[in-house]
Order: structure tokens, then sequence, then C-alpha cells
């Protein structure tokens, strides 16, 4: 391992073990997942019953359900974290250090998920094993699993994003909020994308969203969205494009910083 | 409580008002935000119920009313009195000890102290939401202040509850924060969704029915029973509420608090 | 004269949770099983403080002065002794005490930080019940002396810490207190707003008869605004008397005549340590 990447390893390190010490947050979430897991699966039954004209029963629905939220729960609120960082101006020294301020509180979040996605995913997974009383073939799970991280890693990418904001704005959340429902509408958290009228599912196709998680979580329906490679090749793009976008956004915002001092 | 408590009260809504309003743009924007963020959200109700028109019989009226309903509630309570969120961590940071050197309710001081202005964004998409549920006349208007006010009272109830158990258990804000914030998931769903130990549950441990269920019942069947039994409840949990704080504060006085060094 | 405070063989323990350590089962035992151990905050503690005294209260970290100041207040009831403050039993009577005694944290704010002062001003008027012709001209009179009128409309959060505290310490005495604590009123600040904080203090002080009980690291508040130290260590009184003698009190053959007041404090704090170790 490099120096510089063992730089960032070792902020990734630090986070994961801060983790560790919040575990009645952790335990929150695992409890959020088991009602919202238990909820959804008496409104699925209820919705099938009603006549829900959908590719899918309720229990595919449940786990369709259980794996999206896999992903956005174990997303760290890092822009929380950044927002704090830049408030205080503790950014200063952190932009005199030879490490990048992205990439560090990138790791960060990586360090995170390190040790939320393991337990959500098993929380998911037993979860929504014990609602329905099915699991779904192995097949899938295998394809959802590294493409469910790869995405949760992405969506990381994309608070990082949100976080660096704080350069000018006095308070990030409400973005955040709106993003996170923009998220679950575009992305088909709870409702499968083809459930939404034509004119959201076309809004959906020019953004990340449905990436991140309505095409991970359609291998347990009957029918992908997408062919793995294909999702595989359309996440690294988007990821690229993230990537741009946070490096402009970080060097208008030192910029700025430079010409207006603290 | 004699009229200068109310005088006392009055002027610390004012002055936080004043303070709500000396943000001037910031605040505009995060009100817009936070109503965009909940009309965002319940965009998943309207695209499912344009398939399903009716579930459990209930139809997207019917879940508009009870959104907006405990939209505007909360917001109401976190607007007015949003010290509530802030509640555990006053107590476990010693915060009260100010409050407590003044001749004024050490509960009403802390809950007024401060205000949470995205909160109006919330009352402004809850009051959208009611106005477009087609429960809105001028016979509803008053059973809809009712049922508001009566879960505004359940929210902010529910809230010094849960947070006060820090001055017997210390570090508890965060479970307490999830058990507040599982209070709100619960609220949002139609009832006929739980089933009947959980129902019961509901109506006691984590009164999500008092918040939502039951307030969306006075409007949409008006009943004197029903109302009796919201506002009696209201009331009770509120007495409940204030009785604990104040023990935890005679507590609190006695100077036994948890805190550790090894 | 009735005194301003009187304390009369104060005690007070906490009865404190001790962590067993890290990993599940201390952990779990820690929660159902809690380890207990009984700190004596003050023990046996006896002064009193006549009206119009400007007292330093100090003492090493620890030592049990903020305990001290909250069972003057009324916030912490004391496990034994007698404490009378204005004539009035602090923990039984805490609110009308309230009326009558203001409270500056240096490190803690009492103004509302989006707010001009004169809103909190307001406020504080409502709380403390004050007529408003009264309080008006009390807020009037109170801009002139500590010479607010170019703060007392900007917010708090375009104010300097100099400035902030010369608010503070207004908005503490708006109702007219008897009594004032003040802890670390100073600290933060440069030399010359330290200059300007401790004037205002002593003069107020004077011209309203107010006491003052005052908590500080900086010997510059003890020797320029107080007349009276008291010195506590572990909860005993260790040293009580005007600032003037403090030097004399410092037993052993140390030179200190000349030496600057910290040094003289923290010898005293090492006699205390010293005493209290010894059999």
């Amino acid at each position: 391992m490099t120096p510089a990447v063992a730089k960032y390893v070792a902020f990734a390190r630090v986070a994961a073990a801060q983790v560790r010490h919040e575990r009645s947050d952790l335990a929150g979430r695992v409890l959020f997942f088991a009602v919202i897991l238990g909820v959804f699966s008496s409104l699925w039954r209820a919705a099938v019953d009603a006549g829900l004209p959908v590719g899918a029963d309720s229990k595919q629905l449940l786990w369709y359900l259980a794996i999206t939220e896999w992903i956005t729960l174990s997303t760290p609120q890092i822009h929380l974290d950044i927002q704090d960082t830049i408030r205080r101006g503790d950014v200063i020294y952190r932009l005199g250090r030879p490490a990048s301020f992205v990439l560090a509180e990138l790791a960060a979040g990586l360090g995170l998920l390190a040790v939320r996605l393991p337990v959500l995913g098993l929380a998911a997974v037993g979860c929504a094993a014990w609602f329905t009383g099915w699991v779904p073939p192995l097949t899938a799970l295998a394809i959802v699993v590294p493409i469910g991280i790869a995405a949760a890693v992405m969506l990381t990418a994309l608070h990082v994003w949100i976080g660096l904001l704080a350069f000018w704005l006095q308070d990030v959340s409400p973005v955040y909020w709106v993003c996170q429902k923009l998220l679950f509408v575009l992305g088909g958290m709870m409702l499968p994308l083809q459930l939404y009228p034509e004119l959201v599912q076309r809004l959906a196709a020019l953004t990340p969203c449905p990436v991140l998680l309505a095409a991970p979580a359609s291998f347990v329906l009957g029918s992908p969205a997408m062919a793995p490679r294909t999702l595989i090749v359309r996440l690294a793009l988007w990821s690229g494009a993230i990537a741009l976008g946070m490096r402009w956004t970080f060097r208008r915002a030192a910029a700025d910083l430079m010409i207006n001092g603290g | 409580m004699n009229r200068n408590s109310l005088v006392f009260a009055r002027s610390l809504l004012a002055t936080n008002v004043k303070a709500a309003l000396a943000l001037r743009g910031a605040l505009a924007t995060q009100v817009a935000l936070m109503a965009l963020n909940n009309l965002t959200f319940f965009v998943f109700w309207w695209a499912l119920m344009a398939r399903v028109p009716v579930i459990r019989g209930w139809r997207l009226g019917d879940v508009q009313l009870l959104f907006g309903l405990v939209a505007a509630a909360f917001g109401l309570t976190v607007a007015l009195a949003g010290g509530v969120r802030q509640l555990g961590r006053f107590i476990e940071d010693g915060d009260l000890d100010t409050l407590l050197t003044q001749p004024r309710s050490v509960l009403v001081y802390a809950l007024g102290m401060r205000s949470h202005p995205p909160g109006i964004g919330d009352v402004v998409s809850g009051a959208f939401l009611i106005a477009t549920s087609g429960y809105l006349s001028l016979r509803s208007a008053p059973l809809l202040i009712v049922a508001i006010g009566a879960s505004a009272v359940m929210f902010l109830a529910t809230g010094v509850l849960f947070f006060s158990v820090a001055f017997w258990l210390g570090r508890v804000e965060s479970i307490a924060r999830q058990m507040w914030e599982l209070l709100i998931t619960f609220s949002l769903y139609p009832e006929p969704l739980f089933g009947g130990v959980l129902r019961l549950a509901l109506f006691t441990i984590l009164p999500a029915g008092f918040v939502g269920y039951l307030p969306a019942a006075v409007v949409r069947t008006p009943s004197l029973p029903h109302v009796c039994l919201l506002v009696g409840g209201a009331a009770a949990y509120l007495a409940l509420a204030v009785a604990v704080f104040n023990r935890g504060l005679r507590r609190y006085a006695s100077g036994s608090r948890f805190s550790t060094f090894g | 004269m009735q005194p301003a405070v009187q304390l009369n063989r104060v005690s007070k323990s906490f009865r404190v949770r001790r962590a067993r350590g890290g990993g599940m089962t201390a952990r779990a035992r820690d929660l159902f099983r809690p380890l207990t151990e009984t700190v004596q905050a003050i023990d046996s503690l006896s002064f009193s403080i006549a009206p119009g005294e400007r007292v330093a209260f100090i003492g090493p970290n620890g030592a049990g002065k903020s305990t001290t100041l909250k069972v003057l207040a009324g916030i912490l009831r004391p496990d034994a002794g007698e404490v009378r403050v204005l004539g009035f039993v602090p923990s039984d009577e805490r609110r009308r005490l309230a009326f009558h005694i203001g409270t500056v944290f240096g490190q803690r704010s009492q103004l509302w930080y989006q707010l001009p002062p004169r809103d909190t001003f307001e406020l504080l008027g409502r709380v403390y019940e004050i007529d408003r012709r009264q309080h008006r001209r009390r807020v009037e009179m109170l801009t002139t002396l500590f010479q607010l009128d170019a703060l007392v409309d900007t917010p708090v959060r375009h104010l300097s810490l100099g400035e902030r505290m010369r608010c503070e310490i207004a908005a503490s005495l708006l109702h007219s207190p008897r009594l004032l604590f003040l802890d670390e009123p100073t600290i933060g600040l440069d030399v010359s707003a330290k200059a300007a904080i401790r004037d205002l203090l002593q003069t107020e002080s004077e011209r309203e008869r107010v006491t003052l009980l005052l908590t500080s690291h900086d010997t510059g508040d003890i020797e320029r605004v107080c007349t009276r130290v008291i010195v506590i260590t572990h909860g005993r009184l260790l040293w009580d008397g005007p600032v003037a003698a403090l030097r004399s009190a410092v037993i052993g053959n140390r030179a200190l005549d000349e030496a600057p007041l910290d040094e003289v404090i923290r010898a005293l704090y090492a006699d205390g340590a010293r005493r209290r170790c010894a059999p």
C-alpha cells in the first residue's frame, strides 16, 4: 500500500471505529428497518389483494424494498459531518494538510459503510425472510450484493457532494432531504419504477437514481430492469460524472475561500 | 398557570418568531424545501393509489388527510416548541442550570427556547394536502383544528416523555430520538395495516394511534366519543409528560446523575 | 444586618456511577448492577457574605465551586447544613429567590444569537415580571452606563466577545438583583475588554449595592474586582479573608511577598492538598 493510499485507509478506519461506538444508532437503524419492512409487507399484501398490476407478487416486492432500504439506510449522512467541519472553520486546517479534503471525507464515508452494509444486510435478509417466508434465488442475491455495494458507494459520494454545498449554504439539510425524497421517487425506492406514470419514468432516466436503487433491487423481481453488465457500465459512467462534479465544486469552494478568507 | 406565565409564554413565542424571521431568505428557502420534501415523498402514495384506488377501505383522500394532519401537527410542534428536539441534550449537558436560576417554568422555557423553522414547511405542505384531500369544508374546519391541535400536543407530550428518560438513564438521547422518529413513521401509515397486538402498542407505549389514526378518524367519521377520546387522551399524555419531567427535575436537583469516569 | 449569603456546615455528596470498562459483559453488568461510589463534593462548608461585598470564590478544578454555587442558586439540594440566600432557603424557595439573583456565565450566553440584545432584554423583562415603564427606563440607564448604544440593536452574532459580555452583564442586571453570580466573566477577553468589564462590575456593585460572588481563574479579576477571597479545596474551606492578606496566607518557607498572585494561589492549593493528605 502506498503512503498516499494508506492515509485514506486511515481516515476510513477511524470512521469505522466511531460507528462501533455508536451502537445504539445502528440498533435504531435495524429496528427502523424491521418496522418499515413489517408495515410494507402488510401494505403490499393489501395492495396486491386490491388488484395491484405488477409483474411481481407481494413477496418479491418486499424483498425489493429490503434491498433499496439496505442501500439507503447504510449510507452515512456524511453531509452533516462535512457541514460541521466547514462551519467550525476546521476546514482551513484540513486544506493545509497534504490530503485531499474530498477524498478524505469520502474515505470516512466508506469506513462507515464498511460497518453498516454487513449489519444492515443481515437485517435485510433476516427481516425480509421472516415477513415473506421466502428467499429469492441465490443467483439473484449474488448479483445484488456487489452491485448494491457499488451503488451505496456512489450514493455516499453524492452525500459528500451535498456536504460541499455548506461552503455557500447556511444549512444543507433541507437540500439533503429533498434530494433524498427525489431519490425515493425517481429511484423507485418503495414502488418499482414501472408503476409510476410515464412522465416520472422518463424523468428518472435522466438521473442516476434508477441506477442507484431500482436497477440493483430489480434483480429479485421477476424481470430485472437491465442486464448486469449494462448496469455496471451505467454505474461507472454516473460515478465518473459525479466525481467530476465534486472536483469542480470543490475547486470553486477553495477558490472562494482563498478570496474571501476564513 | 397564572397571568404572568401566559405573558411569559407569549413573549417567548414572540422572541422565537423574531429569531426565525431574522434569518429571512434562509428561512424562506428552508420552509420551501421542507414543503417540497414532504410533497415529493407523497408522490409514492399518489402513484400507488392511481393504480389501486382503494386499499383496505382507504382512498387517496384519506391518506392525504392522515399525512397532512401528521405533517401539520409535527410542524406546529417543532416550530413553536422546538426545544423538545434538544431536550435530551439539554438534560445531559446540564443546560437546564441556567433556566433553573430564572423564575419561570423550566419546561416551558426549555421547549420555547428553540424553534425549528423548517417546521413551517411541514405545516404548509400538511395544509396543502388536507386542502386537496376533499375533507376541507366549513363543517370539518373546527374538527380539523381539534385534530391538528391534539396531534401536536401528542407529539410534544411523547417527545417530553421520551427525552425525560435522560434524567434517570443519562445518555439516551440517541435512542429517545429514534423512538420519537419511529412514532412519526408509524403515524403516517393507515391503521388497517396493523394487526391486533401492534395496534394496542400503538395506542399506549408508542402512541402513534393518538397522533395519526384517531385525529384522522375524528375528521373522517366525526363522533362525540372519538373527539372525547382524542382530546382526553392528548390531555392525559401531556399531564403524564409534565409530571415525569418535573419528577426528573427534582432528581436533577438532587444531583445524582449518571456520569462515567473510569 | 442580615447577611446576603449564609452557609452553615453545608455538605453535598453525589452518588456517581463508575463504568466498569469496555466490553459487552462489563456494559451489561453496568446496566443491571451499576457500581456506585460516593463523591463528597462539599464537606461541612461554612461562610457568610454581607450585602454589597465582592467575593472571589476560587479553588482548583474539582474543588466544589460550581456545586456550591448551584446549592446557593437552589439548583441543588444539600444533604446537610443550612443555607440562606437573601433570607430565602434556596432549594425550597427557588422561584422566589430567582427574582433577586442574577447569573453571568462566561461560557454560556443568555442572549439570543440571531437577535439584537434589545430583544433579549425585552424577553427578560417578561421573565422577571418587570413593569413596562420601569423596564424601559432601566434598559436606557444600563445602555448609557455600559455604553451599549451602538450595540443594543445589532444582532449578537455580529458582536465581538467583549461587546457581548458587556451586554450579558447588562442583561443580568435588568431586574435589579441583589446578588450576582459570575462564572468566569472575563474568559477569552483581551486586556482592554477585561479592564472594561472589571470596572463595570466594581462600579455597578458599589452603586446599587449588589453582592458579587465571582469564580475565576484569572487573578486580575480577583485583584481588581473583589475585596475578599474564599478558597476551597476538596469541598472544604481552605482560606477566607481580604485579598490583600492572601499573600500571608501561604505557610512555608517560600518567599512570596513579591511573587505574582497566581504563584501565591498555586502555593495555597498545594498547601491545601498537602494538609488534606496529612493524617
